[in-house]
């Protein structure tokens, strides 16, 4: 109530000083035609108004003023200002035009004006039609401001039948658009009708200027007055193909606060649930082709949510933990990738990134937008264009696998509406070299690891170079170091004599007796060869005096295999004396039964005593 | 795309990784536990690693090739899993 009556006392101040003051001739424009609709079906107050403006003056006029009482005036989110061409149905909306907040002198302090600057000066006579789009937040005052879960929220809204405005008007009328529900009062002037859901004030003809009739609809609301104290949007863009936007709520209801319990059960009563001032859902329109959406808090993950995706938005329902009431707050974390091709874009030159500003949440005021925009290492040159004012800074923010850290600029806007949900381009400049310093850099993290690798296992890392343990270890070295090469001599020796039975194999398939011969002569100069080598190295072996237990049996192993050696060359000349007499295959058989056996031995002591070496 | 790429570049980064441990162990002559890893291997390496200048170069030519692709491969790696870096 009190708030009431000073805002009238207000208005009538304003009427008797505009009277008082002679006002100065603004231009001689006059408004033949004002419709005003006024839209209080949501939290926000959206005024259109339409304007035919003629030029009944001398002089030709490149200025258009609106005024807003200061109240209003004081909570204007947003204005937009369009000329329009063509009636009805042809009606056609051309650029927008700018508007700058002006302050002309001797003007009294309970008017806010707005300067509008006319795409070409209107000469004499000439008319115009502008169309105004103005949203008000906090104007839908709750009143009574404190109900209990029972009462149905019920919101009051001032305006003025008559329109406020520098200059005389003709003509105008005002309609005011409530929600389908109850209208608890309104105030009565002349030319007042209720159709349904609409109050229409007016046909007003010929009102001087400033003139001013303050009304007040009373009226229930149940529209969800959600306001977002505080607004964070982080949006990274990474090369790699991807934008994620985070986005942090400090969620409040700005509706007449609850006074009096809570009661659950009242709440969830069917059929009758108590607690119509409440909203429980919040609705998200996201860009198509949004992935990995996650809805969380401090908690953790809140679970209570649908999403709905087709090719031109996502749009995903949330429900916080509780219902919000007048007064209760909550908070909570949303986060979603997009794709990079969506998003970012290239001119001359230079790269893009278009993507939209305020909050994706429909019918959501934010008191308070933070926008961070967090560009790649390496990105120069950076620039911002939005269609509405903002305050710019910038940061650096450290992330993954980086050395300098990323540009961010962050823009600050306060009085959100939805109506500010436009596009805003960030211009910066990147080369795609800086794109491989970050692969540059795990290779360079994996190649050390393997370096230093290297430098373990060749480091000498013995303290005494003269120690007895430090000799022995490197007496024990060449010791193994013979070993090997004696094995692979004797390997050798073993692949020699499997290719002479491969010649008495191929003998007893093809009866070629020279080539068996030729094939015996060059293994027995190559196991010749082989035995030689083999002297140095058991001398060596028997020099060292670690490897005294080794050696007798590296020594039996070369006996055994000189043994059979001799052996096999004795078969081998066997047979082929036994081919060219001619003699029968079971003759030969028998011939070399004997030493066949003796072979066989042999070979299998062979085999045992490299395996034995071979374990050492 | 990516979470293919990984796996390939990871595998042969890998392999090549293996190969350099036999290299590497090799020299140091503590070649007992590679015999585990299989006869065949064994008896190739045998022949080629013997001589410690020689290695050098080899050693750090499979270091080089083996990070190049573990590190393109840890990095997609990262990118398939939704660390955008």
């Amino acid at each position: 109530m009190k708030k009431n009556s000073s805002v009238v006392v207000d208005l009538l101040l304003l009427l008797l000083a505009i009277t008082v003051l002679a006002t100065p001739a603004f231009s001689d424009l006059v408004l033949s035609k004002v419709e005003r609709r006024i839209d209080v079906t949501s939290q926000i107050a959206r005024v259109t108004k339409t304007l035919k403006v003629v030029n009944s003056g001398s002089e030709s006029v490149s200025e258009f003023t609106l005024t807003f009482p200061k109240f209003l005036g004081n909570n204007l989110a947003y204005l937009s200002v369009s000329h329009s061409e063509g009636k009805g149905k042809a009606k056609r909306s051309l650029a927008n035009l700018s508007v700058k907040e002006a302050h002309p002198k001797g003007m009294p302090d309970s008017i806010s004006f707005y300067s509008v600057s006319l795409p070409k000066p209107l000469s004499k006579g000439d008319t115009l039609t502008l169309e105004v789009v103005a949203a008000f937040t906090n104007v839908l005052q709750p009143f009574p401001e404190k109900i209990t879960q029972r009462d149905i929220h019920l919101v009051m809204l001032q305006e003025s039948a008559q329109y406020l405005s520098p200059y005389v008007v003709e003509s105008q009328s005002l309609s005011i658009k409530l929600p389908n529900a109850r209208i608890e009062s309104y105030s009565k002037l002349e030319n007042t009708k209720v159709q349904g859901s609409e109050i229409k004030y007016g046909p007003y003809k010929n009102l001087a200027q400033y003139s001013y009739a303050p009304i007040v609809v009373h009226f229930e609301s149940k529209a969800a007055f959600a306001v977002a104290e505080k607004l964070v949007r982080e949006i990274e863009v990474s090369h790699w193909g991807n934008v994620q936007v985070t986005e942090h709520y400090n969620l409040v209801h700005r509706g007449a606060q609850l006074k009096g319990e809570f009661s659950r059960l009242e709440y969830q009563d069917r059929p009758n649930p108590q607690g119509v001032s409440a909203f429980r859902h919040l609705l998200a329109r996201l860009p198509p082709r949004a992935h990995s959406i996650y809805y969380r808090d401090d908690i953790g993950n809140i679970s209570t949510s649908q999403m709905q995706s087709d090719s031109k938005k996502t749009e995903l329902l949330i429900e916080p933990r509780f219902p919000l009431f007048g007064g209760w707050k909550t908070f909570f974390t949303i986060g979603y990738g997009l794709p990079l091709s969506d998003f970012l874009f290239a001119s001359e030159g230079k790269r893009f990134l278009d993507i939209s500003f305020g909050s994706p949440m429909i019918d959501l005021v934010t008191e308070k937008l933070i926008v961070q925009v967090v560009l790649p290492e390496g990105s120069k040159d950076i620039s911002v264009t939005t269609p509405f004012a903002v305050k710019q800074s910038h940061e650096i923010k450290y992330s993954h696998l980086d050395i300098a850290g990323r540009p961010v600029v962050v823009l600050e806007k306060n009085n959100v509406v939805p109506d500010h949900n436009q596009k805003i381009q960030v211009y910066y400049k990147f080369s795609n070299i800086n794109l491989l310093s970050e692969p540059l850099m795990l290779i360079t993290g994996f190649f050390v690891l393997f370096i230093t690798c290297i430098i373990y296992t060749r480091a000498d890392f013995s303290i005494s170079k003269s120690s007895a343990a430090y000799l022995a270890k490197l007496q024990w070295d060449e010791v193994l170091a013979t070993l090997q090469e004696v094995q692979n001599i004797i390997q050798k020796c073993l692949a020699a004599h499997d290719k002479l039975e491969a010649s008495l194999r191929d003998l007893s398939r093809t009866g070629d007796i020279q080539t068996c011969k030729a094939a015996r002569k060059s293994t027995d100069s190559l196991l010749k060869d082989l035995s030689k080598e083999l002297r140095p190295l058991l001398a060596s072996l028997q020099s060292f005096p670690s490897a005294s237990q080794i050696s007798p049996k590296v020594e039996e192993l070369v006996a055994k295999e000189r043994e059979l050696q001799e052996k096999l060359m004795a078969k081998h000349t066997t047979v082929v004396e036994g081919y060219e007499k001619k003699s029968s295959g079971r003759d030969i058989e028998n011939r070399i039964a004997s030493q066949q056996q003796k072979i066989i031995a042999l070979r299998q002591e062979v085999d045992d005593l490299l395996e034995f070496i071979d374990e050492i | 795309m990516y979470p293919t790429l990984s796996v390939v570049t990871l595998a042969i980064g890998l392999v090549i990784t293996a190969f350099f441990y036999i290299c590497v162990l090799k020299i140091s002559s503590c070649w007992m536990f590679i015999e585990a890893f299989g006869p065949t291997l064994y008896v190739y390496y045998e022949a080629t690693s013997s001589r410690k200048n020689r290695s050098l170069g080899k050693e750090l030519a499979t270091a080089a090739v083996a990070s190049v692709f573990l590190g393109f491969g840890s990095l997609f790696l990262l990118l398939a899993s939704g660390v955008y870096v």
